[in-house]
């Protein structure tokens, strides 16, 4: 990411050198037993931390007008403070205006930080919006999947937990999605080929769900969902729209078009996660995938 | 004698095994982070490696262990194992794609495991009812052994899955508590998971090991394996077993001779003291590999024959069932009859 804002980051080192040329040569060097320690911590302490702000931001950001203004902002605030801590260092005259100029830099590179606060949670506020099917109520950068950007098997677990605490008795389904014969686009196709029909069934599943849903990459070529305020039946009938919708797609590897085709189990999700989604897991790779009712009768599914 | 090879022989092809995982390490991304991965592994770059360089097995462990660390996920060891099997190497790579059933492709890879597999022993037993096949640590590397086992049980299970053209019914009986990731467990092995078992082992019935194979060739797999044979030649160490798997097959052979260091030794060609030595390059001592062989005799013999303590006891060469009792429980932390009800408890 740093590559990308090289010459931000060059121009912040130029102002601080030139701050640095500007004080060495209007100023007049203060002698050794004049210099203010506690001063030079606090002040060039402040530019340092205001830098590495600087570096955080760039080095975890795309560019565009947030990062400009978060990085803008912290740049100031560090050549301001930097500026003062100069001041220890070296006596200006009394008429010069131009060092106080330098140091109110900090309170505009605050506004222009804060600014960019206020359009960083504007950001935010879509950012969430589109994660929303991914996540849910909490956020946790650990438990996502690399390859399609989904939350693991550890975060349904603790979302299974988390909605049978916060609404006990009422109905919530949860339903397991495998691919039929994914071994095979692996053994044909190759493991990265894989990985691509992967992102896409994500892709196509997260299309098709409410805003309230959460789908999880359970494991391999198992996902996940848990369907807060749903019945069995409508599960099911849910993970028949997906599994048709999935069906509909058109996936094109090298060496041909892949057809890709789902099974499903779905059950009611109001026992221990770890007993339901073994159990759903089991049910869900015998050939004709099933719905558990009531977490034992089972129905017939295709 | 014996023929044996130890952990810093230089025997695995780096575009075997080693390959396979660079491979894989590629394909998410772990180039693009430097050499980090490669430190100690005796990998020059992440390009396919040269045909004449030959990895010790420690310096494969070390390669598995760095790429594990380096991905940091659950699903490495598994993926790993996803792709191992049959694989490019060589003849009885050729050989396990012509197999007429599960019986025959589990003879060649035992068979072939020095180039098959060469990390973990693989053996196939048949008695009381029920195929086992089940899985030795072939170097000493007890930190790995877990994921290991998740990759070697993965690579057999999706190959037996893709030959046979169906799901298999195996058992997993796995020498761990359950894990947080259990979820890959029941994804790329199966719903039938045992933990705690004091055994890796893959259970299935044996009407299994016969059922012909679509893809199976015999004219084509007994081809192979002549030039399997013809491949390893007059070389003796060619297909020579890891010095923990050729004790274990001794110990195995003499467990009712009462075997000791020195006899052991001295079928190994060593000197005791040498042969102390070797096991302790390998993490091990005598006792520990005798302990494990007598674990794995008593609870086969539980298993397949039936035996009770007594009987068992007594096979083993035991004053009586109480002392017995009291060495199993020191050999795997349980007692003979927690770990029958464990293992036995549901049929298959």
């Amino acid at each position: 990411m740093l590559q990308l804002h090289r010459s931000t980051l060059i121009a912040a080192g130029l102002a601080l050198l030139a701050c640095l040329f500007l004080y060495a040569s209007l100023g007049v060097a203060k002698s050794f037993e004049h210099w203010k320690w506690t001063d030079i911590v606090s002040e060039g302490g402040t530019a340092v931390m205001a830098g590495s702000w600087v570096l955080f931001t760039l080095s975890s950001r795309p560019g565009g007008l947030v990062t400009r203004l978060l990085a803008g902002g912290l740049a100031l605030i560090m050549i301001g403070s930097f500026a003062d801590c100069m001041d220890e260092f070296f006596i200006i005259s009394k008429t010069a205006r131009w060092d106080h100029w330098l140091e109110g830099m900090v309170p505009v590179g605050m506004l222009v930080v804060t600014i960019g606060m206020y359009y960083w949670r504007h950001e935010q506020f879509r950012l969430n919006e589109h994660l929303q099917k991914r996540e849910r109520l909490f956020r946790d950068h650990r438990a996502f999947d690399r390859i399609t950007q989904l939350a693991n098997a550890d975060y349904l677990r603790r979302q299974i937990r988390h909605e049978q605490a916060r609404r006990p008795g009422q109905p919530c389904a949860l339903v397991l999605l495998d691919i039929d014969g994914f071994h095979l686009i692996n053994r044909e196709f190759g493991q990265p080929e894989g990985d691509r029909v992967l992102q896409a069934v994500g892709h196509m599943l997260l299309l098709n769900l409410r805003n309230d849903d959460l789908l999880c990459r359970y494991a391999g070529d198992r996902f996940a969902l848990l369907l807060p305020d749903t019945s069995v039946e409508e599960a099911a009938s849910l993970a028949r729209h997906l599994a048709a919708m999935v069906g509909q797609m058109r996936h094109h590897a090298k060496g041909g078009r892949v057809g890709i085709s789902l099974r499903h189990a779905c059950s009611n999700a109001d026992a221990a996660p770890d007993v339901l989604l073994a159990e759903l897991s089991r049910a869900v790779s015998q050939p004709a995938a099933a719905c558990l009712m009531a977490s034992t009768a089972v129905v017939a599914a295709a | 004698m014996i023929a044996y090879r130890q952990i810093g022989d230089c025997f695995i092809p780096a575009r075997h095994q080693p390959a396979l995982i660079l491979d894989y390490a590629r394909s998410r991304e772990l180039d693009e982070q430097g050499d980090k991965a490669l430190r100690g592994t005796g990998l020059r770059g992440w390009a396919m490696p040269d045909a004449d360089i030959a990895l010790s097995p420690a310096q494969y462990l070390q390669l598995l262990a760095n790429v594990m660390r380096e991905l940091d996920s659950p699903d490495t060891s598994f993926m790993l194992g996803q792709q191992m099997l049959p694989g490019h190497f060589g003849a009885f790579s050729h050989a396990l794609l012509q197999a007429q059933n599960l019986r025959q492709a589990l003879e060649i890879l035992c068979a072939g495991a020095a180039r098959l597999c060469p990390l973990l022993t693989p053996r196939l037993r048949e008695e009381g009812g029920l195929a086992v096949l089940y899985w030795t640590d072939g170097f000493g590397a007890p930190s790995q052994l877990p994921a290991l086992v998740e990759m070697h049980m993965t690579a057999v299970t999706a190959m037996c899955r893709w030959l046979a053209g169906e799901r298999l019914p195996w058992r997993y009986c796995l020498n761990r508590s359950a894990p947080a990731h259990v979820e890959q467990h029941e994804v790329h092995l199966g719903g039938d998971l045992r933990f705690n078992c004091h055994l890796d082992a893959m259970l299935i019935k044996p009407e299994w090991l016969d059922k012909a194979w679509p893809r199976g060739n015999a004219m084509a797999a007994s081809v192979a394996l002549d030039s399997a044979a013809a491949e390893a030649g007059a070389d003796r160490l060619a297909l020579a077993p890891s010095l923990l798997s050729a004790l274990y097959d001794h110990l195995l052979a003499n467990i009712r001779l009462g075997p000791t260091l020195e006899l052991s030794a001295a079928a190994f060609g060593v000197s005791a003291a040498t042969m102390k030595r070797h096991l302790a390059r390998h993490g091990s001592h005598f006792q520990a590999e005798l302990d494990q062989v007598r674990a794995h005799v008593a609870i086969h013999l539980f298993q397949a024959r039936g035996y009770d303590n007594e009987a068992v006891a007594q096979y083993l060469g035991f004053h009586d069932a109480t002392n017995f009792r009291r060495s199993f429980k020191r050999w795997t932390g349980l007692t003979p009859s927690l770990l029958r009800d464990g293992l036995l408890s549901v049929p298959l």
